[in-house]
């Protein structure tokens, strides 16, 4: 049986993506550790991350309203298996917590890092605060991970 | 395949449509852009999200550097809890395929989406992730290139080819002038920098950004009349290899008019079409299309100069459909029109659709 | 709409990496072979509908090149891409398509080739602002989901490593399926590596390379293609927002799947799900997955998706086969996937299924599930 042929192919693409409007208001937030969801006048949900449009009610998002930066675990794993870092390319050194996390004062919920790896230490409705990088770049990275309080 | 005679099926209207315009760089998110258009499309058809039973919608995860590019979208065009199917490809497919669900009866009203932005990357670049990458990427080919060759094998025992072409871009570039510097004599147009030989970048649509809506509906037979009416639709892939092609016509366009006239009961298309809104990215392929729709020369076409006012990936053959669309509300006289679009390497792929007014 | 039914289907054999065939030629292999089902001439097609997440591949507009695989060239041919929906995406268009009397045979063929692209990076491109820097990926999203489900219904990691069997036994009976293992216990998934926990490395589908096709005809063709056509009942696709954190308790509400299976029985005259259905084709990423899909398809009450794997009513000799095929857990092209659940929901009405064959079958239901919670459902049936 022969061998068979291979063409290897590189790629390397670059795209520039525009935030939107409501997008880059949040993330100026971010910068001054400040987090804001925007509340549908239809049925009240406050969404994070903003969007033009509450997609239950078809009505556009305008009202903002403050977020704190602590909430509830509504959901956790921990990770054994890293995915790759979309901003570096390299995959994120296993195993580490991550958590969908109900900051106080929104409806949808946060997918973040959490400091704590031990499944049996991990519940859910624990609360946790989120811990800031020095730096801020007005990302979602600009929180490290969060904290169990415990 | 039997030609759907157009008299039994329900009628797909034309209800509404809408866009951003194309522009050089539009600073918004793909969501901004896809909301000003359907916001604008529901508020010509006088229609709101609740009145919508589907979406289908068109984008190319490539192109927008996204993955299921679609779920950027899916709240502005008011998919969720509802069903939204995605065509990677025209927008003018995506209407294709919205009349199919019509005429299926699975839904009534159904808005079709579509949008791209080609500041976003090198557009040319990512096409050569469309071309066979065994045979044909490794040699650096891209669309344009591939443009270059059709144009070519065109020119050949043709020498007043570039200066027909020089002079279509001329006319086009002046139906649509917005930038002063833009060249609009055929002399400016030859003077321009080759862009892939013979195609010079004066005969070549400036790239852009965009996004385009319609809402296309059945109503009844009794209804208004003279809504303009999507009447036939047809489609064709040809072979992908160029070599397996005559590159001096577009066969898959001259398939795909068929299929939309037997469609739509046009017996002969020479005195068929008051209008022609071709997706003609290269001055040279207007005169494929030319041939391969056998529109007359009695049809205007391009009367805003086509895609010279911005080729919007994706988008551009919806884009097409609206232009038909406002040309023919706003001259009783055009009763009927013909929208294009097109991808891939030198027209590889095409989508048609016949345009007239309530029953012909 | 107009009466439509699948009459003929095709598959590869899927596997980890089809080295042996370039995209186009695996495109072929399932088109080729489902039109040897039908009997029919490449000439009788009249279009053709392609399923492929190419990105996963580094590809834009993949059916230029590969569309002569499945005999396109010198047709209508329309690519349709809706991430794990794609496959029944593209089979509800070409049920569409052919219901709108434009068309009297159209072919849909899903394929995916995992291993000649990188599909982490494809989906990795995700909102470049919300779920790149922090992102947990598709596995990660869903042990999220999968903790909030087994708290609130109660399903135990046992539970789903029943189902991790089933689906690997059930697919020792398919040539086609990628994953077979016919001797897999509990033990062994309960022992399997933890990817993220509770999920371990035998909970997951694989990535496989591979290709499926189904051929549609219209009412007035069907019955001289196919002794027995699966007749689309109900065609239903729902959509959902577009983050992770948009979808409360995702699992256990799956609202989506929800509407649409309540939609589709309701066009289909399904009153009684466990009873109405003879074979179920579901789309499971995960074991968990399959056990969620049994509350949101009615098949038990909430709460009760343990006990019915418990009891094995599931199971090939139970009162509802699910996924005789081994199901996504077996086997995963992505742009195939879809195409899969209704193709092997398709033979088993067709009385195709070979060794995986359910006796009897009348009706049989096809899911899609995709993103994060995009759900579409067919019912198909003899009648």
């Amino acid at each position: 049986m022969s061998e068979h042929l291979t063409v290897p192919i590189e790629m390397a693409l670059t795209w520039r993506y525009a935030s939107g409007s409501a997008m880059e208001r949040f993330a100026a937030g971010l910068r001054e550790r400040r987090i804001a969801a925007l509340r549908c006048d239809g049925c009240g949900r406050r969404y994070l991350p903003p969007r033009p449009l509450c997609g239950n009610c078809r009505l556009p998002l305008a009202e903002w309203v403050p977020v704190a930066d602590e909430g509830a675990l509504e959901a956790w794993t921990v990770m054994h298996l890293p995915i790759l870092d979309g901003r570096t390319g390299e995959p994120r050194e296993a195993p580490y917590g991550m958590g969908l996390i109900r900051l106080d004062g929104a409806d949808t919920t946060v997918n973040h890092y959490l400091d704590e790896r031990d499944p049996e230490r991990l519940a859910i409705g624990m609360r946790v605060r989120a811990v800031w990088r020095g730096d801020l770049r007005g990302a979602m990275d600009d929180i490290l991970h969060f904290e169990v309080l415990r | 395949m039997r030609p759907a005679n157009a008299l039994d099926r329900r009628p797909v209207v034309v209800a509404g449509v809408g866009e951003t315009g194309p522009r050089p760089e539009d600073p918004r998110s793909i969501p901004e852009m896809v909301l000003e258009a359907v916001t604008e499309a529901l508020a010509d058809a006088r229609l709101g999200y609740g009145d919508i039973d589907a979406v289908v919608t068109a984008s190319v995860d490539l192109f927008d550097g996204l993955t299921a590019s679609n779920i950027a979208v899916t709240e502005v065009v008011g998919a969720v809890m509802r069903p939204e199917t995605r065509i990677a490809g025209d927008g003018l497919a995506a209407a294709l395929h919205a009349a199919c669900q019509i005429w299926a009866g699975a839904y009534d009203t159904v808005l079709v989406a579509a949008h791209g932005k080609a500041s976003m990357s090198c557009y040319q670049d990512l096409t050569r992730w469309a071309l066979d990458p065994i045979l044909v990427q490794p040699l650096g080919l891209d669309f344009l290139a591939c443009s270059g060759l059709q144009a070519s094998a065109m020119a050949v025992a043709d020498p007043g080819a570039e200066r027909r072409w020089a002079e279509t871009a001329a006319v086009r570039r002046a139906a649509c002038a917005t930038d002063a510097a833009s060249p609009c004599t055929a002399e400016a147009v030859l003077e321009s920098a080759v862009a892939a030989a013979p195609i010079r970048e004066g005969m070549c649509a400036p790239m852009a950004d965009g996004a385009t809506a319609v809402v296309l509906r059945t109503v009844a037979p009794a209804g208004k009349g003279e809504d303009v009416r999507l009447a036939g639709v047809g489609c064709d892939l040809d072979r992908h290899a160029l070599g397996d092609r005559d590159l001096c016509a577009w066969r898959g366009l001259e398939r795909a008019a068929e299929r939309a006239y037997a469609g739509a009961g046009v017996a002969d298309p020479e005195d068929a079409f008051d209008l022609a809104e071709p997706s003609c990215r290269c001055a040279h392929e207007e005169e494929l299309f030319l041939a391969a729709t056998g529109v007359g020369a009695g049809t205007l076409v391009s009367p805003s100069g086509g895609l010279f006012a911005g080729d919007v990936p994706v988008a551009a053959g919806l884009s097409r459909l609206v232009a038909a669309v406002r040309h023919m509300r706003g001259d009783a006289g055009c009763r009927r029109a013909l929208a294009h679009g097109a991808w891939g390497p030198a027209g590889q792929a095409h989508v048609v659709a016949v345009l007239d007014r309530g029953t012909a | 709409m107009r009466r439509v039914a699948v009459v003929a289907t095709g598959q590869t054999e899927h596997a980890r990496s089809r080295d042996d065939l370039s995209q186009p030629e695996l495109v072929r292999q399932a088109a080729g072979r489902a039109l040897s089902d039908a009997g029919l001439e490449p000439d009788a097609v009249d279009a053709v509908v392609i399923s492929n997440m190419e990105l996963f591949e580094g590809r834009a507009l993949p059916e230029l090149w590969v569309g002569e695989g499945a005999f396109a060239s010198g047709k209508p041919c329309l690519k349709v891409a809706t991430g794990g929906t794609s496959g029944t995406s593209a089979c509800i268009a070409g049920f569409h398509q052919v219901a709108s009397g434009l068309f009297d045979v159209v072919l849909v063929v899903g394929f995916e080739k995992h291993s000649e692209g990188h599909t982490q990076t494809g989906m990795a491109l995700t909102d470049p602002f919300w779920d790149r820097a922090v992102a947990s990926g598709a596995l990660g999203n869903f042990a999220l989901s999968i903790s909030q489900y087994m708290a609130e219904r109660g399903v135990t990691e046992e539970h789903a490593a029943r189902v991790a069997v089933k689906a690997r036994r059930n697919a020792a009976r398919n040539p086609h399926a990628h994953l077979r293992m016919p001797d897999i216990t509990v033990e062994e998934v309960l022992a399997s590596r933890i990817l993220a926990h509770p999920v371990r490395m035998l909970d997951m589908c694989p990535q496989s390379d591979g290709a499926c096709a189904i051929v549609v005809a219209g009412e007035d063709r069907a019955a001289g293609l196919c002794e027995r056509p699966a007749w689309v009942k109900a065609a239903v696709t729902r959509h959902e927002q577009p983050y992770i954190g948009d979808i409360d308790r995702r699992l256990a509400s799956m609202r989506t799947l929800r509407e649409a299976a309540r939609r589709a029985y309701e066009l289909a005259d399904i009153r009684e799900p466990l009873g109405d259905f003879d074979v179920a084709e579901i789309y499971e990423p995960v074991s968990y997955s399959e056990l969620a899909w049994y509350e949101a398809l009615g098949f038990c009450e909430d709460g009760e998706a343990g006990r019915l794997i418990e009891a094995g009513r599931t199971e090939m000799e139970g009162d509802l086969p699910v996924n005789p095929s081994g199901g996504v857990l077996s086997t995963n092209p992505v742009g195939a996937s879809g195409v899969i659940r209704v193709a092997e929901a398709a033979l088993q009405v067709m009385g195709r299924g070979g060794e995986r064959q359910v006796p009897g079958v009348e009706t049989a239901l096809a899911t899609g599930y995709g993103v994060y919670a995009w759900a579409d459902v067919v019912v198909l049936g003899s009648a």
